[in-house]
């Protein structure tokens, strides 16, 4: 009897030893997935001139630092203008692709999915030079801004066509078929009944396409020229080339406003889209 | 097929401008960088001399072999650390769910730049690692942690987590939980119901979580050129060497042909498994 409780017990400990190392091991990878961004946002509050974790004390000179070089403004300037305008038109574009997309049934339909969605297929690397190379051909590649913005409607256009379709293909078509048997025409349908009704989930899509792009290295370093470049691509270049903590303030302000999106859309529609496929 | 109402010239309407500006921005280039692979530099016949110089050079051949090292060894790594997080993401209560769940999606939308500034931080001769290692006289001489393998899969592991996470996740919302309470209550032990029970069902998750993650692992480009640098390097930063520093263009159409290839046969396979998993389950 008294050897039965003894081994029930062991196994209830055994239990309880098994689950605590259990959430141990969770616990430190998701250690491990935030650790490199918050040693960056960290040591860029540091009072040092050079790179130490932990800091030895706190200041925000980095801060003011960044603020006062002309290339973090500039590049600030030209990401945020690269983002807004592919993304903007991204979601022209490709909200018209989605509707076709998820509303139509036509021959070539798998055409239209394939050709739109192929720079998420293609490896961005592999866009990246294509383009930078067929850009030297036609010798534009000292554009500067358009190009990047050419390059980064590549990362935004698929992205946005994507949750878009999504959003569509969710909403209910009685919906549709209502307001066009109530006399509405297909524009206003449109207009009033579609749009509004995969608003949420598009307008997500649009926040993390721009997300995307401001953030994107591979294909803006190989467009980036001396008459334009992006935040990214100039952190990189310091990193490799500064020891002081400047490219840690330029990052931490980077985070800054990726959360900002990634606050935007977990208030909007929820992290489900993150989730739902 | 075509429905009146909807009419197909309509649906092409809609989709031109989307069609145009890709195939203008993406599909003509990526063309034209196919062609060039296959032409020498000063011909106009095509030949395979590009992808046999590839296969001549030491470097390229190096590259190759060590981006299939790096991409198998990351994929292994976010099953081992996926799994169990996926898991307790399903079972954990709501308010903790949600904080795991940012834990995991935050790090996503962080630009790959900050993430392996961090790793370089951490993992650096002078480093986080090698200074507590230091200190605990655990080691008299820093380990080299980057400028090789060991810190590009590290770099890559945080990069692709939370695809493994997310495709795992996807999977097991949808795992019936009384089929498993079922099981539980049959008398089979936690271990068993899981193995028995909760594992087939999540396996085509499983399956395109491993082929997101390789595919994206093949392909990654920041991480191997900032913690790897040009002298480890795998097939994307060899093509960015190529372009910008030996200037050797022809070389670089062809590792793009060949990372091209690689990942159209990992794009099928996903759909594929895609659609295998949507047929088995209704």
């Amino acid at each position: 009897m008294a050897d039965a409780a003894l081994s029930r017990s062991l196994t209830t400990l055994a239990w309880r030893c098994g689950r605590g190392a259990f959430a141990l091991y969770v616990l430190f990878w998701l250690l491990f997935l935030v650790a490199p961004i918050v040693i960056i946002v960290v040591v860029s509050f540091t009072g040092a001139n050079y790179m130490l974790f932990p800091p030895p004390g706190f200041s925000l000179k980095w801060f003011a630092e960044v603020a006062s070089l002309s290339w973090f403004r500039t590049a600030l300037a030209s990401s945020l203008i690269i983002a807004t305008v592919s993304t903007t038109i991204a979601v022209v574009i490709g909200t018209l692709a989605a509707r076709a997309l998820a509303r139509h049934r036509f021959r070539g339909r798998v055409v239209v999915e394939y050709v739109v969605l192929s720079p998420l297929i293609l490896p961005a690397v592999v866009l990246g030079f294509a383009l930078f190379n067929a850009l030297v051909l036609l010798r534009m590649e000292n554009l500067g801004l358009p190009n990047l913005i050419a390059g980064h409607v590549l990362i935004t256009l698929p992205f946005v066509t994507r949750s878009v379709w999504a959003a569509m293909a969710g909403t209910d078509i009685a919906l549709e078929e209502a307001a066009y048997s109530l006399g509405a025409d297909p524009r206003t349908t449109f207009w009033r009944v579609v749009l509004p009704t995969a608003r949420p989930s598009s307008i997500a899509g649009a926040i993390l396409a721009f997300t995307y792009s401001f953030n994107d290295i591979t294909i803006s370093i190989f467009l980036t020229g001396p008459s334009a470049t992006t935040l990214p691509v100039q952190v990189m270049a310091n990193i490799e080339y500064s020891a002081d903590p400047t490219p840690a303030a330029v990052s931490t302000v980077m985070v800054g406003l990726t959360l900002v999106f990634f606050l935007l859309i977990e208030r909007t529609v929820g992290l489900k889209i993150f989730t739902e496929r | 097929m075509d429905d009146p109402r909807r009419p197909a010239t309509a649906a092409w309407l809609l989709s031109t401008p989307a069609l145009v500006l890709t195939a203008l921005f993406a599909l003509m280039p990526s063309f034209h960088l196919l062609v060039a692979a296959f032409l020498p530099v000063n011909g106009s016949t095509p030949t395979m001399t590009n992808f046999e110089a590839l296969l001549d050079s030491k470097l390229a051949m190096q590259a190759f072999w060590r981006t299939l090292r790096v991409a198998t060894a990351t994929t292994v790594l976010t099953i081992i650390a996926g799994y169990p997080l996926a898991l307790v993401l399903r079972k954990a209560k709501p308010r903790l769910a949600a904080i795991i769940l940012v834990l995991v999606i935050f790090p996503l939308m962080v630009s790959v730049v900050v993430r392996v500034y961090g790793w370089l931080v951490i993992l650096g001769p002078s480093g986080i690692v090698n200074k507590s290692l230091i200190d605990l006289g655990v080691i008299a001489k820093p380990l080299a942690l980057i400028h090789n393998e060991i810190g590009i899969v590290i770099g890559e592991t945080q990069l692709l987590l939370p695809y493994m996470v997310l495709s795992l996740v996807a999977v097991l919302q949808k795992v019936d939980p009384y089929l498993e309470e079922a099981a539980l209550s049959l008398g089979a032990n936690p271990i068993v119901t899981f193995l028995r029970v909760v594992l087939p069902i999540s396996l085509p998750g499983l399956m395109s979580g491993i082929l997101l993650v390789f595919s994206l692992a093949m392909t990654a480009f920041a991480t191997p050129l900032l913690i790897g640098g040009p002298r480890v390097p795998l097939m994307t930063t060899l093509l960015y060497t190529y372009v910008f520093t030996s200037f050797n263009w022809a070389g670089a159409a062809a590792v793009a042909v060949v990372l091209v290839i690689l990942a159209l046969a990992f794009v099928t396979a996903q759909r594929l498994v895609t659609e295998a998993g949507l047929k088995r389950h209704g």
